[in-house]
């Protein structure tokens, strides 16, 4: 087609305009990356901070005179909140997936949908509210010794943020299991048990999987119920009822403490969030290969 | 693909063993697992129901109170007045407090002598007040606290804190959310701390996201829908993208604290706090843009090339006027993500206490969930009312708003 001169400058320009905003989400994961490497570059080569310290020590004190730069309380720490969460969400999830998926009629799947999206839409700093002043006073009348600000409510609570994530990716997947496959196990005697067991989560299992880590990165990556429900005391332990710091809540408690930008306890802040940003990267990597991967294919 | 789910899907053990013992055995397992599988929705449920209950139980609150002002409440109908009732309950109240009749109208009057008043003394509506309902009641900033007790436990103990309460002290349901604490601005004592500051800031923060992440996200979908054909990168920008959905909000906030509050030398101001907030929102809209110009039909589009238009001509008149309903659900999902976004805007050093609404968008600001999270980190029973009273602020927002994004959708999707 031909087109006046004007005519095409302009297409050129609408199409170089898209191309430009599109961009614009490379340029952000290129700042984060940018901003995380260079900053903890620096924190790293800072004659107090040694790299084999940071991955193995145990102490973690950049707030105090007698700074200790070991990630292990903040890693373990975080590691307790998010497998308490994944011991809560996953099982549910996944029930309420086989639910919507196997069970419930079209209209019951809708309303269902809705109670979980609702779920997943309330703030993470309300859900941190009620973990603290909900669920931990109801939790101290029955376990002892638990501290006011504990992992236990905190991961509790989490794991039903992570609940509506797990469900929405596998009730996909188990959606997307063949009528044929279904029809051959019933076929062949199989009752509805049977064929959830035997076909369908087998089937569905490289999206469960995906939905899995996908709620264990958003786990990692919480940062409000932990910070208001769990504490900022980073304490390498794997109790439970004690109060404990994750990487977020560090982050969030440094960042808004009043350091000094580019002192070394401003800067022990980007080597946390680099570690964070990592371990979530690399999940949300490992999520998308296990679909590609194993993806059962059904031509 | 959608699955057979029919009722009359056949168990064909079960047909030729009709009423058999078997088959009964048979379909009570299946009862039994559906009912176990449904279990999480139902705790799902639970949990939301003793969230609202948690939050607005917590908006209430037994008080004694030992006023330093006159102690008298006034009854609803002797202080209402639409839009009037802080001045007719303050005349009451001064009249009260021994002022003499003639000195009220012009200490009212007087713009320097009203602004005093507003700032000690504020008008409250209280449920119950002294065993008789529905009353006002002037608090002031010097009023002493004497108990609070949370509703329910109060509710069993109001009979004691009534014979408790010394002769001058007021006994009082106090409901922390009332019209006056959205419009009031914040403070140091929990007593007249208000939400407008966070609220004003909330809704700049929203206006800027939304002006900026439309073009940014529309845009981006349009591209790689209309435009891209399956380049190198394309593909680069698809897997950023899904990649960044997953970067957790706290680092976004770093980025946000190093690039535009530091670099920028913008500070911790409105509008760093929305330039990183639209980095985080993107995402989201370009999802849900995308999934709206998918769902546009072919043949709309070489109808239009057909007619001769340019491929612009296309995406202005034909696909994004037809998408218009399924970006707004996106834009309106991106607002509620906004609205309840905490920890980047904390990182960037959103500041906890600003007395008064930002006055243009380089000015320091607080939004809804920081103001909840720095009241509930004041570890005071006071506070707490007034973070849940926030917390029902914020939910009441976010639930229209889903309501909106509910409502388009249903309404995109039956077309």
């Amino acid at each position: 087609m031909r087109l006046r001169a004007g005519a095409r400058a302009r297409e050129r320009l609408f199409g170089g305009a898209l191309l430009a905003l599109a961009c614009l989400s490379v340029l952000t994961t290129a700042g984060v990356v940018a901003v995380l490497v260079f900053e903890a570059t620096t924190f790293f080569s800072d004659p107090l901070v040694s790299l084999r310290e940071f991955f193995t020590g145990r102490q973690w004190t950049p707030l105090f005179a007698d700074q200790r730069f070991g990630i292990l309380p903040l890693l373990t720490g975080t590691m307790m909140v998010t497998g308490i969460a994944l011991v809560v969400g996953v099982p549910l999830g996944l029930m309420s997936a086989v639910y919507l998926s196997e069970f419930a009629t079209a209209r019951r799947r809708r309303r269902v949908t809705f109670v979980l999206e609702l779920l997943a839409g309330v703030p993470t700093v309300v859900l941190g509210y009620f973990a603290l002043l909900f669920v931990t006073p109801l939790l101290q009348r029955f376990v002892p010794g638990l501290d006011l600000f504990n992992p236990l409510s905190a991961g509790l609570v989490m794991g039903f943020m992570i609940l509506p994530t797990v469900s929405s990716i596998s009730t996909d997947a188990m959606q997307a299991v063949p009528v044929a496959l279904r029809q051959a196990a019933y076929g062949m005697g199989a009752t509805q048990v049977q064929l959830i067991w035997r076909v369908v989560l087998p089937a569905s299992l490289s999206g469960i999987v995906a939905s899995v880590i996908l709620a264990f990165s958003r786990a990692v990556g919480e940062t409000m119920i932990v910070t208001l429900a769990a504490g900022q005391r980073p304490l390498f332990t794997l109790d439970p009822r004690e109060t404990i710091a994750t990487m977020t809540s560090f982050i969030v408690q440094a960042a808004s403490g009043d350091q000094p930008a580019g002192s070394l306890a401003a800067r022990s802040l980007y080597a946390v969030a680099a570690t964070l940003f990592a371990i979530t990267l690399a999940l949300n990597l490992v999520s998308q290969i296990v679909v590609r991967r194993f993806r059962e294919r059904y031509e | 693909m959608s699955a057979v789910r029919s009722p009359e899907r056949i168990d064909l053990p079960d047909m030729l063993d009709v009423g058999g013992r078997q088959a009964r055995r048979r379909r009570r397992t299946v009862r039994t697992v559906e009912a176990a599988v449904a279990m999480p929705v139902l705790l799902a449920l639970l949990l939301l129901g003793a969230l609202l209950f948690d939050v607005i139980t917590d908006t209430l609150s037994w008080q004694v109170l030992a006023p330093a002002g006159s102690g008298r409440s006034f009854a609803f109908a002797e202080g209402f007045a639409p839009f009037g009732s802080w001045d007719r309950v303050m005349r009451l109240e001064l009249a009260a407090r021994g002022v003499p009749a003639e000195d009220i109208e012009p200490l009212l009057a007087a713009p320097e002598e009203r602004r005093v008043l507003e700032a000690r003394n504020r008008v409250e509506f209280m449920p119950w007040v002294d065993g008789r309902p529905f009353r006002w009641l002037v608090t002031t900033v010097s009023d002493e606290l004497v108990a609070d007790r949370p509703l329910w436990s109060g509710l069993a103990s109001r009979r004691e804190l009534l014979a408790a309460a010394e002769p001058g002290q007021v006994v009082v349901l106090n409901a922390w959310l009332d019209p006056a604490f959205v419009l009031r601005n914040a403070s140091r004592s929990p007593l007249v701390a208000g939400l407008l500051p966070a609220f004003v800031g909330s809704l700049l923060l929203v206006g800027l996201v939304i002006l900026l992440a439309v073009p940014i996200g529309v845009g981006t979908a349009v591209y790689l829908e209309e435009y891209a054909s399956d380049t190198r990168l394309a593909r680069l920008i698809e897997l950023n993208l899904s990649n960044l959905a997953g970067v957790p909000s706290v680092v976004y906030g770093i980025l946000g604290l190093t690039v535009f509050v530091r670099l920028m030398r913008l500070g911790p101001v409105v509008l760093a706090g929305a330039l990183t907030l639209t980095l985080l929102v993107v995402p989201v809209v370009v999802v849900a843009a995308r999934e709206a110009i998918r769902s546009v039909p072919p043949s709309l589009r070489q109808a239009a090339y057909g007619l001769g238009a340019t491929r612009s001509q296309v995406v202005l008149r034909v696909v994004l006027p037809n998408a218009v309903a399924g970006i707004t659900t996106g834009v309106v999902l991106a607002i509620a993500r906004t609205i309840g976004e905490t920890a980047p805007l904390l990182v960037l050093g959103a500041a906890a206490f600003v007395p008064r609404p930002p006055d243009g968008l380089l000015s320091t600001f607080t939004a809804i969930p920081i103001q909840i999270y720095s009241w509930v980190s004041e570890n005071d029973v006071e506070f707490t009312h007034a973070a849940s009273a926030a917390i029902v602020v914020l939910l009441a927002v976010l639930a229209v708003l889903y309501g909106i994004a509910y409502y388009l959708r249903r309404r995109f999707a039956s077309r």
